[in-house]
């Protein structure tokens, strides 16, 4: 397994003309091309990217056993700032019985360490995006055929446009190079699947805002304090419009008990949104706590009087602010 | 069978702990996962495939060889739309796994086979 391959050597010395001759089946079986985005980059390279880059500095955990999926989400944790290691992660996403890792799992497992995972448009420009932009990209390769599927993760690290090579940690090489055909052609099998794991604060170039909304209300579910906070408050400096993310970085607040900066959040929030039934319930929660039920109450007046599929939590709210309310008397 | 009763009851032995902690006072605020689902105005839905959905997910790890504390943090860490994408389908999606060597053997047989012609 560990020796090397002589006819890699060869394959490396001419990937142009492996390229050439890719291109040419394509073009020769007359059906749909077999790399249709590497023809279609020929006519259209995405503006502003460079036509060579290669992250030299990400690091290489070579895979043991089956196990390319935690290697390969140990090379982008590892260069996100997370002290980890590829063992660490094989019980967080390797399936023994199938001797590999679901796509699922490989989004799931960052959230653990206060990293945001985000899956890519199916799009190559989206991947030459994120390399350009100093983030190495995991993809899921199908490197079988037919009904002989070879599932492997690699990541993408550079690539070299002129010389039609991108270059991978992957497997037990740590620096191959791929033709983009060669890419393409066992990359599209997968749909095109690939991800980023950056840490908050630092949103994929080629975010959207409902995709990296998905992405942070997901981690939210199980990263700590600090990073669901970190990774809320950056995505409302790119985005401060979004009602979901104010709420869910008022209610990180108000967990770790800092209701005047819910308060804050909410208040702007509530400025932008005056009919979220949600911001109004949760800033009248806040304000209740605070001791201000007076003005709670009317905020929650307002919220009764909307249509949401939040009424019961609505009508508690209320309940909760008129006993308060009652009792001070 | 929750009378008027009790449910007076029970707001009346829960004010001096709401006033006590923040963190019980919780059950009022609502989740931004929980928009997001309303979003979808999927609401109850998802919230019953939810409630099946997590263990029967964490189930099927566990009979594929992961240790089942393990299988319930993995589970953990998924969202309501990707524990819906797993749920039956764990044997059928694919498991990314396999190293180098036969990627370059059948990148190779196509090279090859192309050169021929």
């Amino acid at each position: 397994m560990e020796k090397p391959i002589p006819e890699f050597a060869v394959l490396r010395g001419s990937a142009r003309r492996t390229a050439g001759i890719f291109l040419l089946g394509a073009a020769l079986g007359g059906c749909a091309p077999l790399v249709p985005q590497t023809i279609s980059l020929r006519d259209a390279w995405p503006a502003g990217v460079p036509e060579q880059i290669e992250l030299g500095a990400v690091p290489f955990f070579p895979q043991e056993d089956y196990q390319c999926g935690p290697a390969a989400l140990a090379t982008t944790l590892v260069e996100s700032g997370v002290k980890v290691t590829p063992q660490d992660l094989v019980a967080q996403v390797y399936i023994p019985e199938r001797q590999g890792s679901l796509q699922v799992e490989m989004l799931a497992a960052p959230r653990r360490y206060g990293i945001a995972s985000y899956q890519l448009a199916p799009r190559l420009d989206d991947l030459l995006r994120e390399v350009a932009a100093g983030n190495p990209v995991i993809v899921l390769q199908n490197n079988g055929f037919g009904p002989f599927p070879i599932w492997h993760y690699a990541v993408v690290i550079g690539y070299d446009y002129p010389r039609g090579e991108l270059y991978l940690r992957s497997g037990e090489k740590p620096r191959l190079s791929v033709p983009f055909t060669v890419l393409e052609y066992t990359w599209k099998k997968s749909d095109y699947w690939a991800m980023v794991t950056l840490p908050p604060g630092r949103i994929p170039v080629t975010a959207t805002e409902s995709g990296y909304l998905r992405a942070i209300v997901a981690m939210d579910r199980v990263a700590s304090d600090s990073a669901a906070t970190a990774a809320y408050a950056a995505f409302l400096r790119r985005w401060p419009d979004n009602p979901t993310a104010s709420i869910g970085l008022a209610n990180r607040h108000y967990r770790r008990g800092a209701l005047k900066e819910a308060e804050d959040v909410l208040r702007r929030a509530a400025e932008r949104h005056p009919d979220s039934v949600v911001v109004l319930n949760n800033l009248a929660q806040t304000l209740s706590d605070e001791g201000r039920d007076r003005e709670a109450l009317a905020l929650i007046e307002r919220a009764a009087g909307l249509e949401s599929p939040f009424t019961a939590q609505v009508r508690e709210t209320r309940e909760l602010i008129l006993l308060r309310m009652g009792k001070d008397k | 069978m929750q009378s008027a009763t009790f449910r007076m009851i029970c707001r009346v032995l829960i004010a001096p702990v709401m006033a006590l902690s923040v963190q019980t006072a919780r059950a009022g605020m609502i989740g931004a996962d929980q928009v997001s689902l309303a979003a979808a105005a999927q609401t109850e839905r998802n919230t019953v495939l939810n409630a099946l959905g997590r263990p029967a997910v964490t189930g099927e790890l566990q009979a594929l060889g992961v240790d089942p504390q393990a299988a319930r943090d993995r589970v953990a860490a998924m969202s309501d739309g990707e524990l819906d994408a797993l749920a039956g389908k764990m044997n059928s999606l694919p498991v990314g796994g396999e190293g180098l060597v036969v990627v370059l053997l059948i990148v190779l047989l196509i090279v090859v086979l192309l050169r021929r012609r």
